[in-house]
């Protein structure tokens, strides 16, 4: 059996833990609160833009700008989003596991000159490192809430790798926050433009469950009057100035800076998320480590009081 | 009519307006009530509203679209400088 105060310390380093792991606990839990807020505060610009995209594409004489075109796929670009830290549990590896399963399922060769991967998230860019692929360009280090300025990064160097012929199509591998105890991987194609892949994206903004889900209901029952037929069939009588090719040239940049800015809030969730359920783990891990070493101890020091009387009453015998 | 101003990162405005003066890549544009269907692309510059008591209201605006619906429903979606 162990010392008596060996035991002692490891009950208060366990404890210890304990603390440290419940604060973190909290502090992650405050953090995806503060994450869905940002996501959901954008979400009726996100409604806006995809109404306007909608009766702009009605425009019969519209002609698509170079971003929205489709061509031929042969050069893909994949983004890998993860976190910058650790502690959060398997956030980080199933975004990976995914990863690494898409690849083999569509049989493709990293080295291959045709696939570039972009990494967003230390995480992201040691696990790519790790690979040896060609990594074209990391993001990391961008805090617990990503800021617009650098999602807009991300998405301008999309959209010119996009425009410059670097690549024919953009696959995002991030985190979706579904619950606040449930996230899944999601692989998203981001461009060229699909309306309905930016249609859902928005909305998975909101949770399926817990605070913030109450709004999910709105959003499907209270659509704005244009995307009412009525509104529809009345489409034919908007003046487009200058004209509907520069409109929607303008729109396409906006419209792919919104989708990334709202996937990597939701990856930034999804961390929060997790982390809050790795520590909150981890500190019940410690509270039942705590009670096992207590009960250690005050065997070993009931065993110890025993035989301290044996000794005392053998010697008295002797005498 | 009934008005909103949207960016990515909040609710600009959303109410009544008796007036809007922005700055469209045509030029100047001022929208009153029961105005036809238009869509435009702003430039730089500075949305001005006029509410329901003449109150003005003031909105920078790098770079957006405004949109006039037939429902007489004005939106504006807009990066922030």
């Amino acid at each position: 059996m162990e010392s008596l105060q060996k035991t002692k310390n490891r009950i208060s380093s366990a404890k210890n833990i304990n603390q440290i792991t419940k604060a973190m606990e909290l502090v992650a839990a405050t953090k995806m609160r503060k994450s869905q807020a940002i996501a959901l505060s954008s979400r009726a610009y996100a409604y806006a833009a995809l109404d306007f995209l909608a009766n702009l594409s009605k425009l019969e004489e519209a002609v698509l700008p170079p971003l929205l075109q489709k061509r031929e796929i042969k050069k893909t670009a994949f983004v890998v989003v993860a976190s910058d830290k650790g502690l959060a549990g398997s956030f980080n590896s199933s975004v990976f596991r995914t990863f690494e399963k898409y690849l083999v399922e569509n049989k493709i060769d990293i080295f291959n000159d045709n696939y570039s991967f972009i990494a967003f998230g230390q995480k992201s860019a040691n696990y790519l490192q790790r690979k040896k692929v060609k990594i074209a360009n990391v993001f990391a280090k961008l805090g617990d809430f990503t800021q617009l300025s650098e999602t807009r990064q991300l998405a301008d160097f999309l959209s010119n790798g996009y425009l410059t012929k670097q690549w024919d199509r953009v696959l995002v591998f991030s985190m979706n926050f579904r619950t606040a105890l449930r996230q899944e991987v999601l692989i998203r194609q981001i461009l060229p433009v699909e309306f309905e892949v930016l249609k859902k994206t928005i909305k998975e903004i909101v949770p399926e469950t817990g605070k913030f889900s109450e709004l999910r209901e709105n959003n499907n029952t209270s659509p704005s009057p244009s995307s009412t037929e009525e509104g529809r069939s009345r489409i034919i009588d908007y003046l487009v100035e200058p004209s509907p090719e520069i409109v929607l040239k303008e729109l396409a940049p906006h419209l792919i800076e919104m989708q990334v800015y709202h996937i990597i809030l939701e990856a930034n969730a999804s961390e929060h998320a997790a982390r809050r359920m790795a520590m909150k783990n981890a500190s019940d891990n410690a509270e039942k480590l705590v009670g096992d070493l207590t009960l250690i101890y005050n065997k070993s020091r009931q065993a110890a009081i025993t035989r301290e009387i044996i000794e005392i009453t053998a010697g008295a015998e002797v005498l | 009519m009934k008005l909103s101003v949207y960016s990515l990162k909040k609710i600009l405005y959303e109410g009544d307006a008796k007036s809007i003066n922005c700055q469209t890549i045509g030029g100047e544009v001022t929208i009153l009530d029961k105005h036809r269907p238009f869509v435009s692309t702003l430039k730089e510059g500075v949305i001005r509203i006029l509410d329901g008591e003449n109150k003005a209201h003031y909105v920078n605006a790098k770079s957006g679209f405004v949109e006039v619906m037939p429902t007489n429903e004005v939106r504006f979606i807009v990066e922030e400088r």
